[in-house]
């Protein structure tokens, strides 16, 4: 450690940007031991979360759209819909039976599989840009990161199953019921809307996690899809061109993630430990010096998910009080989120 | 629970190796290290840790990029990377064989299978004679719906046990240390603190060796068929150890 401990007097003194790059983990380590209260280099305290910023409907060409910010941390997503033709769908999948208002039975059953799975309905994909963190090194393929992220967000897609299937058919109810004129026509569904979620970064300034999944919640809460019926003429799908038909998709609760890191650190001599701190939504300098991290994700009080990996300080105790944390920063962006301030 | 099934050391030309099977899931780990690193990789303080899953089929996709980030960030967090620096530990865990209902469980394929790549990477390291700082042990635990069948807990549930048991409500993987440190949790569903809380010491139980040797021991191993079981995945990590030890020093204990 490049520190000044052993230099002779009048000792060696850096400046604070030289001393946190030449050695981060002492200097984040001595703003967190200096006080009580435990302040972070960024000024923070260890539990306080950065003000979630967010910006709806700016993208012109998007049926929604979002853009986030969390501290330096900026992203935007972007929902783009198309239709899958039902005949292009495997069929396997499709309902058999699908009521008036396009509802299957069982529908809103936990357990019930739906076709937003099984059929691939959310296309989730995260894109660094050039020049959002200097680890990104520009054309390259995607890397290790953005890869974990995208399957972190789309299984947590699916398994809160954000998404009612019922929002993203297109159903079609015949005039008359071709095989028997007397009876009632049976409604069947022709088609699906397929969202793609994309993520755009323009910088990161860490917990990427939690921007990415505000930014699609946000986009999705702002989603409009316009009116898609199935013409007989044509036989084919139309969208209505009236913007008074479009309605938006209808999400299943507001399951909010929180991210929290655990700095360790470290005691003077052998064998001796220094303190544990546990950071809520830590920023790029912190998650560079940071191993064990944890995802809790809440809504309304029950958890969703929860996601820890990298070290060992975490044990039940201090669980329980991240995910009484991650209660009270759902509040907040739920707030946020449903744009009230 | 039956105990997996492991042969130490079955490839002869890596430095560590581990077959694995439990419960159908069948994987292969082998373990090189420490080997030289690339340069752009290569850290002053400690060794550099490659993890690399393949999948039964097909070739890696972000799934398996992700398993990968969750085994690199546990497994650097056992190993004494400051004892071997400049060097590379390169693991590579080929997933053999899936149970055939694995995809129709409903429950997310990646926490069923992280158990056993958790495991196989371990004793591939041990095998390996890589520095490790603790033991590994890794459990999955499922709850069903309430709405159906008494919602007690499934642990280590078998692919078919959680087909029969649909839907499951929520799914827990837990891995511990071998001093009783929570090292990874996924967990993911529905489900208040208090099922977490439950799971945790479910998993705990199963994981770690008691502290106190009296009373009615879970630990206990029984032979059924002639094979060991062991209902505690400690005491069946140091008996894969031990059968592996033996085999070796059959010389010289014969003589």
């Amino acid at each position: 450690m490049a520190t000044a401990a052993s230099a002779p007097p009048p000792a060696l003194t850096f400046p604070r940007p030289i001393f946190a790059a030449v050695s981060p983990h002492p200097f984040l380590q001595a703003h967190l031991s200096a006080s009580k209260t435990a302040v972070r280099a960024n000024g923070r305290a260890a539990h306080e979360f950065r003000a979630p910023g967010v910006n709806t409907g700016s993208l012109t060409h998007c049926n929604g759209s979002a853009v986030v910010r969390l501290g330096n941390t900026s992203v935007v997503c972007g929902v783009r819909a198309e239709i899958l033709k039902e005949e292009d769908t495997p069929g396997t999948s499709s309902p058999a039976a699908v009521n008036a208002n396009g509802d299957v039975e069982g529908d809103e059953d936990a357990g019930a599989e739906d076709e937003v799975e099984t059929l691939r309905l959310l296309v989730p994909n995260v894109e660094l840009s050039t020049g959002s963190t200097p680890a990104h090194i520009p054309g390259n393929a995607p890397s290790t990161f953005a890869q974990s992220l995208i399957t972190r967000i789309r299984s947590l897609l699916h398994s809160t199953r954000l998404l009612r299937a019922r929002d993203l058919r297109i159903t079609y109810t015949p005039t008359t019921n071709p095989e028997d004129p007397e009876a009632a026509p049976e409604t069947e569904s022709k088609g699906y809307w397929v969202l793609y979620l994309d993520v755009f970064f323009i910088s990161i300034d860490g917990n990427a996690f939690d921007a990415t999944w505000l930014s699609i919640l946000a986009a999705l809460k702002n989603t409009r899809l316009p009116h898609a019926y199935f013409d007989e003429e044509c036989e084919g799908i139309l969208c209505s061109d009236d913007p008074s038909e479009a309605r938006t998709l209808q999400l299943r609760g507001l399951p909010v993630s929180s991210s929290f890191a655990v700095f360790e650190g470290r005691g003077e001599g052998d064998g001796e430990t220094g303190g544990e701190w546990v950071l809520s939504d830590p920023d790029a300098f912190e998650e560079g010096v940071c191993r064990e991290t944890v995802t809790v994700t809440v809504d309304r009080g029950v958890i969703r998910r929860v996601e820890k990996s990298g070290g060992g300080v975490v044990g039940r105790e201090t669980m329980k009080a991240l995910v009484k944390r991650a209660t009270e920063r759902w509040a907040v962006v739920e707030g946020a989120v449903s744009g009230r301030p | 629970m039956v105990a997996p099934e492991v042969t130490l050391t079955q490839l002869n030309r890596a430095d560590g190796s581990a077959a694995y099977t439990h419960n159908g899931y069948s994987i292969i780990g082998a373990v090189n290290g420490p080997i030289e690193v690339q340069r752009r990789d290569e850290q002053p303080e400690e060794a550099t840790l490659e993890v690399n899953v393949r999948p039964s089929a097909g070739v890696g996709t972000p799934r398996e990029r992700h398993l990968e980030t969750l085994l690199h960030n546990t497994l650097r967090s056992i190993i004494l990377t400051r004892l071997i620096p400049r060097t590379l530990v390169q693991i590579t865990l080929q997933v053999r064989s899936l149970p055939e209902e694995d995809t129709s469980t409903g429950v997310n394929t990646s926490l069923t299978l992280l158990p056993h790549l958790l495991h196989t990477a371990f004793l591939s390291l041990l095998s390996a004679s890589i520095p490790l700082c603790t033991t590994l042990t890794s459990v999955l635990v499922a709850y069903p719906s309430s709405t159906t069948k008494s919602s007690t807990p499934l642990l280590s549930p078998t692919a078919n046990e959680l087909l029969r048991a649909k839907p499951i409500r929520s799914t827990h993987v837990f891995a511990f240390s071998g001093d009783r440190r929570l090292l990874l949790n996924e967990s993911d569903g529905k489900f208040s603190y208090e099922e977490w809380e439950t799971a945790c010491e479910m998993a705990e139980e199963v994981c770690c060796k008691e502290e106190d040797q009296g009373g009615v021991s879970l630990g206990d191993s029984m032979v059924v068929d002639g094979a060991v079981q062991s209902q505690n995945l400690e005491k069946w990590l140091r008996e894969v150890v031990r059968r592996k030890v033996e085999y070796e020093q059959r010389w010289k204990s014969a003589t």
